[in-house]
C-alpha cells in the first residue's frame, strides 16, 4: 500500500534526522554563539573601563607617556575588529581577535605594573575603584573564554564524531570551529593582583 | 589477571584523580560552612538564621565558606567552582552569593551570581571587602568581619529580588507550562496513534470501495486521534501531579530550596538546617582581597 509505506518513509526519515544529532548539532552551534557573545559581551566592558583608567594614571603620572599610549593603541585595536558568531568559523580572524586582546591585557598589565611606582595613584580612591573593575571583568573574561571552550569542544565533537560527522557534512555544511588556545589562556586566566594597604 | 589488570587501573586512576582536583569543593552541609572552625557557634548560628530569613523574604542565597588553606588553588578559580558546584541561587534568576575566606592565604573573596551582577557589583564587593570585611581581619576579628561583610552583602541585594508569594503559586504556574508541554505531546502522539489505527479501518474500504467508507474512515482516524490525544494528556497529567505532590516546594523543574521540613527527595529534610542550592549559576563576578 502506497500510503502506508509512504507514512513509513516519513517517520523513518524523522527518526534519522533526530538519530542524525540533526537537533542536537544545531543546539550545539548556538550554544557556541551564545557563549561566544558573552566572551565578547565581557572584553567590551574591558575596552570601556580604559578611557577612565587611563585618565585617571595621566593625572599622577602625565610622563608615562609610551605605557598609557600603548594602552590607548591596543583599545584601539582591540575594538576595531569586530567578529560576530558568522565569521567565528574562520581561524584567520579569530586568530586576528585574539591577538589584539592577548596585546591589550598586557598593555594594560604594564599600566598597572607602574602604578606601583607612584604612592599617591595607588591610594588614589578613583583609580583603586577602577582597578577593582578591571580584576572583576578579567575574571569574567577568564569565566567566559572557559565556557566557550568548552561548548566548542562540545561542538567539535559533534562536527567530527560519527554519525554526526555526516549530519554536519552534508546537511549542515558545519566545520570545525577555532578555540583559544592554551598559552594563551594562561595569560588571561590570571587576573592582576590587587592589594588593599 | 582480569583481578591484576583492574588493580593497574585503579592505581593508575587514583593518584591521577587527586591530582587533577587539588583541592576539592567542600560539602554544602549548611548556609555557614566554617572548616577552619573561627566561628563561634551562636555567631554561626545568627549568621545562618540572618541567611535563611533574608532567602525567605528575597531569595536570595548567600552562603558563607571558611577554609583553612586553599593549598595552592587560585582564589578566583576556586571560589568559581565552589559556587557553580553548590549551584547557589535559584535557576533563572541566578541570585546567589559566596563569601570564601581562605585563612592560610589570607585572602577574602566575594562571589557573585549573574543575576545579581548588577546590584552586587564588582566595585560594591571590592568596598565590602575593603571597608567591612578586611579592617576588622586585621585587627583579628575574624567573627566581626565576617558577620559585618555578609550583612553588607544582604543589605546591598536586599531589593533586588522578591521570594514569591506563597509556595503554591509558582507550583501552579511551573505546572501550567509543563502540563501545556504534555498535552502537546499527547496530541501528537495521539494522532500518530490515530494515523495506525485508521489504517485498520481503511482496509474495510478496499474491501467495500464505496465512499462512504472511506469518510467514515477519515472521521474515524480524527476523532480517534483527538480521543487518543485526551486520554494520554490526562494520564501524563495525573503522572505530573502525583509527582509534584512530594514538594512543599517552589516549582517543577526550579531548583528545591529545602528551607525548615521542605526538602524534595528529603536528602536533607527535617531539622531545619538543611540546606542546598537552588540551581544557580556564576560568571566570575565579583571581588577579592587580602589582608
Amino acid at each position: 500500500m502506497g500510503s502506508r509505506i509512504s507514512i513509513f518513509a516519513a517517520a523513518m526519515f524523522c527518526l534519522g534526522i533526530s538519530g542524525c544529532g540533526y537537533n542536537d548539532l544545531q543546539g550545539l552551534d548556538e550554544d557556541t554563539k551564545a557563549a561566544w557573545s558573552e566572551v565578547v559581551n565581557q572584553y567590551q566592558r574591558r575596552a570601556d573601563l580604559i578611557p577612565n583608567l587611563v585618565a585617571t594614571v595621566k593625572g599622577y603620572a602625565a610622563h608615562e607617556k609610551e605605557t598609557l599610549e600603548g594602552v590607548v593603541q591596543a583599545r584601539a585595536q582591540a575594538t576595531g575588529i569586530q567578529v560576530t558568531p558568522e565569521t567565528l568559523k574562520d581561524p584567520a580572524a579569530f586568530e586576528q581577535f585574539q591577538k589584539a586582546q592577548a596585546g591589550l591585557t598586557s598593555a594594560l598589565g604594564r599600566l598597572i605594573a607602574i602604578a606601583e611606582n607612584y604612592p599617591n595613584l595607588k591610594a588614589d580612591q578613583n583609580f583603586r575603584d577602577l582597578q577593582s573593575q578591571l580584576e572583576g571583568t578579567e575574571n569574567r573574561i577568564a569565566v567566559a573564554r572557559k565556557r566557550y571552550i568548552e561548548k566548542v569542544a562540545e561542538y567539535n565533537k559533534g562536527v567530527r564524531y560519527f554519525p554526526t560527522n555526516l549530519t554536519a557534512k552534508f546537511l549542515l555544511h558545519m566545520e570545525e570551529k577555532p578555540n583559544f588556545t592554551v598559552a594563551d589562556e594562561k595569560s588571561v586566566a590570571k587576573p592582576p593582583e590587587v592589594k588593599f594597604n | 589477571m582480569g583481578i591484576l589488570f583492574l588493580a593497574l587501573c585503579a592505581a593508575f586512576t587514583s593518584p591521577f584523580v587527586s591530582f587533577a582536583l587539588a583541592l576539592e569543593v567542600p560539602v554544602l552541609t549548611g548556609r555557614v560552612v566554617d572548616l577552619a572552625q573561627v566561628l563561634p557557634a551562636d555567631v554561626a548560628a545568627s549568621l545562618t538564621r540572618d541567611l535563611e530569613a533574608h532567602e525567605t523574604k528575597t531569595s536570595n542565597q548567600v552562603a558563607v565558606l571558611i577554609l583553612p588553606s586553599l593549598e595552592g588553588e587560585p582564589l578566583e578559580s576556586f571560589s568559581h567552582r565552589v559556587g557553580t558546584t553548590w549551584k547557589l541561587g535559584q535557576k533563572g534568576t541566578e541570585n546567589g552569593v559566596l563569601l570564601l575566606v581562605a585563612l592560610r592565604e589570607r585572602k577574602v573573596r566575594i562571589e557573585v551570581g549573574y543575576g545579581l551582577e548588577g546590584t552586587l557589583t564588582d566595585l560594591r564587593s571590592a568596598h565590602i571587602i575593603r571597608r567591612e570585611i578586611v579592617p576588622r581581619f586585621r585587627t583579628g576579628d575574624l567573627p566581626g568581619g565576617i558577620t559585618a561583610g555578609v550583612h553588607a552583602i544582604l543589605d546591598t541585594i536586599e531589593g533586588t529580588y522578591k521570594a514569591e508569594e506563597g509556595p503554591s503559586t509558582p507550583a501552579r504556574s511551573g505546572g501550567e507550562s509543563t502540563g501545556l508541554h504534555y498535552v502537546i505531546m499527547g496530541i501528537v502522539v495521539g494522532t500518530l496513534a490515530g494515523i495506525v489505527l485508521s489504517h485498520g479501518l481503511q482496509r474495510t474500504r478496499a474491501v467495500l470501495g464505496s465512499l462512504l467508507a472511506f469518510l467514515v474512515a477519515q472521521f474515524a482516524s480524527v476523532v480517534l486521534g483527538f480521543a487518543a490525544a485526551g486520554v494520554t494528556a490526562i494520564l501524563l497529567w495525573l503522572i505530573l501531579q502525583g509527582g509534584k505532590g512530594g514538594g512543599r516546594g517552589r516549582g517543577w523543574g526550579e531548583g528545591f530550596m529545602t528551607g525548615p521540613g521542605g526538602g524534595f527527595g528529603g536528602s536533607f529534610g527535617g531539622g531545619g538546617g538543611g540546606f542546598s542550592g537552588g540551581g544557580g549559576d556564576f560568571g566570575g563576578g565579583g571581588a577579592s582581597g587580602d589582608w
